[in-house]
């Protein structure tokens, strides 16, 4: 991988930064997390995001998912400048479109596995809710646990209930923030492989943030973050 | 907006069983009961209280004077769809069985009473019917005079010239006699016979009285339509019917409204709490919301949903609660009440939505919007918590809608501000006060154990979470006994009326002559000689400012007024400006003024009091404004002379003794020895008083007690709105190897510190307030009562240790892994 800062770019891409710079305030001044960031995805990649901690590779995720803006530059996600568009506008784009899955989970505690699934479905106002929850939860292989609490369940079977409810709404782009943060290594595997077949079976653009080469090396492609930059 | 009330309704059973809104909940049940009880009792009161003095006149309006009225108000008043009636009052000697008795004749008109009831027996007891007078010729006489005179049915009795028969006994009557009138029986005549008696002539002391009554519209209209009535005429309206009953009353009422303010207020704490709490816990569910993709409306929509809903079902348990407290109240107030009260209107539910909505919105629409507007990167922050910053912002709209929603319910604007005013600058003081210990404390060295050690570090390290907590468990105890103080000091002033040894009997008309043997007759009989008043009868003709302003026509100017003279200030007088005579008592030709007629009159210390009496006038000088304890029982006075200017006037005697109820013999001992003494037996009416105090007391209690639920449930939310991040930290000790009992007892050890900080800012603070609350409210003195602020202090240490304790406990013997994992 080459160290400079370069742009890369791809056709037919689902996602579009553009020289993306977030600074934020600090006691010491001005504090720059990411500096003229540019690449786009194609649509049905697999794209990884390592860098090292503090390295701005979450700050990344959220600019791109939409879940934060950015100081300069723009995000084109599925044909629209979301950088553009007030919080109301992009929170339809991602209730439809996009899927998101955190390193901590949050999962709702006083939400069984099957009602933290139905959410995104009752947001957006779909029918057959339960029906649509149960089967996502199939596909995870947690049909036998759609009633357990999240306190009743292991780590791997929490990551996998959110896995599950990012997916339940079909979208077309699935972020995940270190997935496997938070995950021994058996269900770090058992975690991956679920995301890679979410991707097959759904063709579903997977972007994950990770510090963990040997899931980064599975992608298809792979940037590095060093110090705020981009390195493809 | 349709998807997030839907979202709202199905989370909303799941929210309530969780605790975010239990907490809420509960405290709108306890405000809306303490509001809508009060409010449902204070609506039946007004109505009742309005009935009630209606029944004391006898009618809803009363014109009263010395001399004939004529026809021309009771004309008008019939062409205004007003009901009318008549009677002559007067008092002459009633002859009966050889023997004779002075009794007080109301001649009367069929139609009378227009309020209240006439009851008339036979002399078996048995109701008669009848009109609003007797048949010519006939009468109708109290129980009292039927044992004077030994009358029996039929017998015959003259008044005057002419002779009558007996025909019933008076049993009840509205429109009590006052003034002269009050101490002899009543006979009641028909107005017709009045010219046959014969007994009023030029010069004879009369009350004539026309009688009005109808809707309160056309009162009204009837008043403005009469304008001024010459001076002679006295108008008394249902409004200006006061007595010592008014007086218990308006105190009760009073008390009512201060517990049913500190009651919302102590709500209103636990309200803004719980909402803070609902709020926090409800950041990560809008943040991750939101990342599914909820816009701001279907947050707000699913928030507002289960606000409204719990909002309903608090309200109506609430007022549930608040009917079947009123009720118990009004059975309690009965005597107070006199009888049936008029059902309620529907004012007090309407209240009581009023005052849920409000405390909800108040305290949770700010977090409300905050939660909309949250950015949902704080998920991927694991950022769930409020700044300070937005805090002073929500504390400061919902004390905005807290102000103008006490003001709206309250028709005591005083009362209002000075609470909340009152409130805030406490607030602050306990602010500055929990400061300044919590930094005072850092510097503490615990004298032993890691646990101690730990619990007093929490509290440093938590600085302004600990202050906080200061400041709310500080108010709320210092609300509680602040209550306890002033229902206590309440209780206390009506009980002085309770005494023993408070006198039942008035004696009066006691001539200097019979002074000596009379005395001679007390003090043998009941080893006690009373304290007897010098009475003079005499006229206040003018009064004169000192810039020369002479005022000639007035409340209590060209009436018939006692006067009296004393050396010494009695005991239940207290000079609150100028001064008394002194060593100067037979210099100095001055009056001292009862406080309350000296603000009705304007009067100022150094204005000119005209009177006459004893066929003499002559010039007072006001010296000084008094403060009389009218409950007291002892006689007392409007005008108090000095000795230079009353010794020498014409006067008599007036007394008041504490008879044994257990012997009768002393007073119809008394009454035969000294026949010309008008005696008047006070018992019923005393009996009567400590029968309404003691409901008035039973009824302060049961408003105290929901006040003091309502403090509880302050200190319990307030507990609880940081048992999640106190449990973390417990469960995070445990893990680094910290013993469960040493966890305890840092646990124990924050949470007894937090309440000895938080008793003794409250203490502070409520001696305070008492103080203002008991002089500026309740006209009452003053003095801080050390044990229940000794009994609030303790017991509020040992509630906020217990409850803190209690609260993280479970915790403590739980597997820290479980608790980790649950948070």
């Amino acid at each position: 991988m080459a160290t400079n800062n370069r742009e890369c770019l791809v056709k037919d891409s689902i996602l579009e930064v553009k020289n993306i710079t977030k600074e934020v305030n600090s006691p010491e001044g001005v504090l720059t997390i990411i500096k003229g960031i540019n690449l786009s995805i194609a649509s049905g990649d697999v794209a990884s995001i390592v860098g090292p901690s503090g390295s701005g590779k979450t700050t990344l995720l959220a600019i791109m998912a939409g879940l934060d803006l950015p100081t300069n530059g723009s995000v084109q996600l599925l044909g629209s400048e979301i950088t553009s568009l007030d919080e109301d506008k992009r929170s339809q784009i991602r209730g439809k479109d996009v899927g998101f899955v955190f390193q901590s989970f949050h999962l709702l505690p006083r939400l069984s596995a099957l009602d933290n699934v139905m959410l995104p479905l009752e947001i957006s106002g779909s029918e057959n809710i339960e029906e649509k929850a149960n089967d996502a939860l199939a596909r995870v292989g947690l049909e036998k646990r759609v009633q357990h609490f999240p306190n009743q369940l292991s780590g791997g079977e929490k990551q996998r209930v959110a896995i599950a409810r990012a997916m339940v709404n079909s979208p077309k782009i699935l972020f995940a923030d270190e997935p496997t943060g938070n995950l021994d290594k058996s269900s770090s595997s058992a975690i991956s492989d679920l995301l890679f077949s979410v991707n097959k079976t759904m063709d579903t653009t997977l972007i994950i943030v990770t510090h963990d080469l040997v899931l980064a090396e599975q992608c298809n492609t792979v940037y590095e973050l060093s110090e705020g930059e981009l390195i493809c | 907006m349709l998807r997030g009330i839907s979202h709202g309704l199905r989370k909303f059973w799941s929210d309530l069983t969780s605790g975010d809104l239990l907490i809420l909940g509960l405290s709108i049940v306890l405000a809306v009961t303490a509001i809508s009880s009060v409010s449902f009792l204070g609506d039946r009161l007004k109505s009742s209280i309005k009935q009630q003095a209606s029944v004391v006149l006898g009618a809803d309006l009363s014109f009263r004077s010395a001399s004939e009225l004529g026809t021309q108000y009771l004309e008008r008043a019939e062409g205004q769809a007003l009901k009318t009636a008549e009677t002559v009052s007067f008092l002459s000697m009633a002859i009966a069985n050889e023997d004779n008795f002075l009794s007080s004749i109301k001649a009367t008109t069929p139609t009378y009473p227009l309020r209240g009831n006439l009851i008339i027996t036979d002399f078996n007891g048995q109701a008669i019917e009848h009109t609003g007078s007797p048949k010519r010729g006939y009468l109708w006489v109290e129980p009292k005079l039927v044992e004077q005179l030994s009358l029996e049915q039929n017998n015959k009795m003259t008044i005057g010239n002419k002779s009558f028969v007996v025909a019933g006994v008076l049993k009840d009557f509205p429109d009590r006699n006052v003034g002269f009138l009050a101490f002899s029986p009543t006979i009641i005549a028909n107005i017709n016979d009045l010219n046959g008696m014969g007994v009023i002539q030029t010069g004879s002391r009369v009350v004539y009285r026309n009688l009005f009554s109808g809707s309160e519209k056309n009162i009204r209209a009837f008043v403005e339509n009469v304008g001024p009535v010459p001076p002679e005429i006295r108008v008394q309206k249902i409004d200006d019917v006061g007595d010592q009953l008014g007086r218990t009353l308006d105190r009760s009422t009073r008390f009512f409204n201060l517990a049913g303010l500190f009651t919302i207020i102590i709500a209103a704490i636990s309200s803004m709490i719980a909402a803070r709490r609902y709020a926090e816990r409800h950041l990560l569910n809008t943040s991750l919301m939101k990342v599914f993709g909820a816009s701001k409306n279907f947050i707000v929509a699913s928030q507002l949903t289960q606000l409204v809903l719990m909002v309903l079902i608090a309200t109506s348990l609430g007022l549930f609660f608040g009917y079947l407290l009123q009720s118990i109240l009004i059975g309690v107030l009965k005597d107070l009440l006199g009888g049936d009260l008029p059902n309620a209107s529907i004012k007090p539910v309407g209240i009581g939505f009023l005052t849920s909505f409000c405390l909800v919105f108040g305290a949770a629409s700010p977090y409300l919007k905050l939660l909309s507007e949250v950015e949902p990167i704080r998920i991927l922050r694991n950022d769930f918590h409020f700044k300070l910053k937005n805090n002073i912002v929500i504390y400061s709209i919902a004390l905005l809608t807290l102000v103008v929603f006490l003001l709206l319910l309250f028709e005591d604007v005083f009362l209002v501000l000075s609470i909340i005013a009152a409130m805030i600058i406490l607030a602050i003081i306990l602010y500055i006060i929990g400061s300044l210990m919590v930094y005072l404390l850092s510097f503490f060295q615990s004298p032993s154990g890691i646990g101690w050690k730990l619990g007093l570090k929490n509290i440093v390290h938590r600085r302004s979470e600990s202050v906080l907590q200061i400041v709310v468990f500080g108010l709320s105890l210092m609300f509680l006994m602040v209550l306890a103080e002033t229902r206590t000091d309440l209780i206390d002033s009506w009980k002085e009326t309770l005494r023993e040894d408070t006198p039942n009997y008035f004696f009066f008309n006691i001539q200097d002559y019979e002074l000596p043997e009379i005395k001679a007759y007390l003090d043998g009989e009941l080893k006690k000689t009373p304290v007897f008043t010098p009475l003079i009868r005499g006229r206040l003709l003018s009064v004169q400012s000192k810039s020369g302003e002479l005022a000639e026509s007035g409340e209590m100017i060209d009436r018939e007024s006692n006067l009296t003279w004393y050396d010494a200030l009695p005991d239940n007088n207290q000079v609150i400006e100028g001064s008394w005579w002194g060593n100067k008592k037979d210099e100095k030709t001055e009056v001292s003024v009862d406080s309350g007629i000296a603000a009705s009159m304007d009067l100022s210390i150094g204005d000119q009091l005209n009177f006459a009496a004893g066929g003499t006038s002559f010039t007072a000088t006001v010296s000084s404004f008094r403060e009389v304890t009218w409950e007291s029982f002892a006689p007392n006075f409007f005008f108090v002379l000095s000795p230079k200017l009353g010794r020498d006037l014409p006067q008599s005697y007036i007394t008041s003794v504490q008879m044994p109820s257990d012997n009768k013999q002393i007073n119809k001992g008394f009454v035969e020895r000294f026949p010309t003494v008008t005696s008047v037996d006070l018992n019923a009416a005393l009996q009567q008083i400590r029968s309404i105090i003691g409901s008035a007391s039973l009824a302060v209690q049961y408003i105290f007690i929901l006040a003091l639920v309502a403090g509880i449930l302050t200190l319990i939310a307030s507990i609880f709105s940081s048992a999640d991040q106190r449990k973390r930290e417990s469960a995070i000790l445990h893990t680094l190897g910290a013993k469960r009992s040493k966890i305890f007892q840092s646990v124990a050890s924050e949470f007894l510190v937090l309440g000895l900080l938080s008793g003794l800012t409250a203490v502070l603070a409520a001696t305070l307030f008492s103080g203002f609350l008991s002089t500026q409210v309740f006209d009452l003195s003053y003095s801080p009562n050390l044990l229940i602020l000794g009994l609030g202090f303790l017991v509020g240490v040992l509630s906020i240790s217990i409850a803190g304790t209690l609260a993280i406990r479970k915790t403590i013997y739980t597997s820290p892994v479980i608790t980790l994992r649950n948070s």
